[in-house]
């Protein structure tokens, strides 16, 4: 019968595929956990991977205002720089998280490690404010947070934007 | 009994969609075409899970408790498949779960354009933050690869360069 054998091949493919998925994933330095954090609430969702723990969510876009009118943070955005230029919160700076290697070294220079950082990103559903925070923190950077409603959540306010 | 023009015309043409149908440089062409697209698809999601299963969590859609599975396993069906069209190794069953993945992603592509959802393709590459897709273009995108992969499925003669026909 030409569909079971059809059936039986197409099982053999898939199951060296999911053999092979589950194992190249359990070893691989870059493979994630079965289950990831996938619930906006609490913060910025993440496949369970990253180390979140170390770094200063900020929840409340009334918080993260309060903190930039004080002038004593410097907010980064982590998004591309097409999406910054775009717009973005007014006298951010741009570091997208795919180029921090290129950029960092500038910028560690015109920040020493004791600035107050927030970064950014498009809002919950994103993960590269917190994959930035991860590496400035990694850098030296002593005092990071991330404003989790990142952009959107900023602009609906109605804070200063450019 | 004399056949009109009109039908003779229809009889011919309908030879000639089979004889393109059946042609086997035209079958190699569709599965190694198919194959790489879908070996280069599998590419970055295997790279970079995580950034690929931000891009199935952005797709709005899912329960939370797949995205994690879905961005590991899905990587590699397209991998072993592409792998299995391009050296011929059960063709026919490999474009018939790529089929299978095409109208699945057609289906997924449509609900997200019906309701306006906008989200990130990730098909081919993890853009960054705030990249949003087309998804009229990649709908009909994936119904070319889904044509193609339908002539791998239904062609019925003998095929050129394969392992395990």
């Amino acid at each position: 019968m030409q569909w079971r054998k059809i059936l039986k091949q197409m099982l053999f493919l898939f199951s060296i595929a999911v053999i092979s998925a589950f194992t190249i994933n359990f070893f691989s330095p870059t493979g994630i956990a079965l289950v990831g954090r996938w619930d906006e609430t609490p913060g910025g969702v993440t496949t369970n991977n990253d180390t979140l723990t170390d770094v200063y969510e900020i929840e409340h876009p009334e918080i993260a205002k309060q903190i930039y009118d004080s002038g004593k943070a410097v907010f980064v955005d982590s998004r591309s720089y097409d999406t910054y230029q775009d717009g973005h919160i007014k006298g951010a700076v741009s570091m997208p998280a795919g180029q921090y290697d290129g950029l960092i070294q500038a910028f560690g220079e015109k920040y020493p490690t004791d600035t107050f950082i927030i970064a950014y990103c498009s809002g919950r559903t994103c993960n590269d404010s917190h994959k930035l925070a991860q590496l400035l923190l990694n850098y030296g950077y002593m005092n990071v947070g991330v404003f989790i409603d990142g952009y959107p959540g900023w602009k609906v306010e109605g804070y200063p934007i450019e | 009994m004399v056949i009109p023009a009109g039908k003779w015309r229809a009889i011919r043409l309908n030879n000639q969609v089979k004889y393109l149908f059946n042609n086997s440089w035209l079958e190699i062409a569709c599965r190694w075409t198919l194959g790489t697209t879908f070996i280069y698809a599998s590419y970055y999601k295997i790279l970079s899970p995580a950034d690929f299963a931000n891009v199935v969590y952005g797709y709005n859609l899912f329960p939370t408790f797949s995205i994690n599975l879905i961005a590991i396993i899905l990587p590699y069906v397209e991998l072993i498949s592409g792998i299995s069209l391009f050296l011929g190794v059960y063709p026919r069953s490999a474009a018939l779960i790529i089929n299978g993945l095409l109208v699945a992603f057609i289906v997924v592509l449509t609900i997200n354009l019906v309701r306006g959802h906008e989200f990130d393709c990730g098909c081919f590459s993890p853009h960054e933050t705030g990249h949003v897709s087309s998804p009229t273009r990649m709908v009909v995108r994936d119904v070319i690869y889904l044509i193609l992969g339908l002539q791998v499925f239904l062609f019925s003669g003998q095929r050129k360069l394969c392992i395990v026909p």
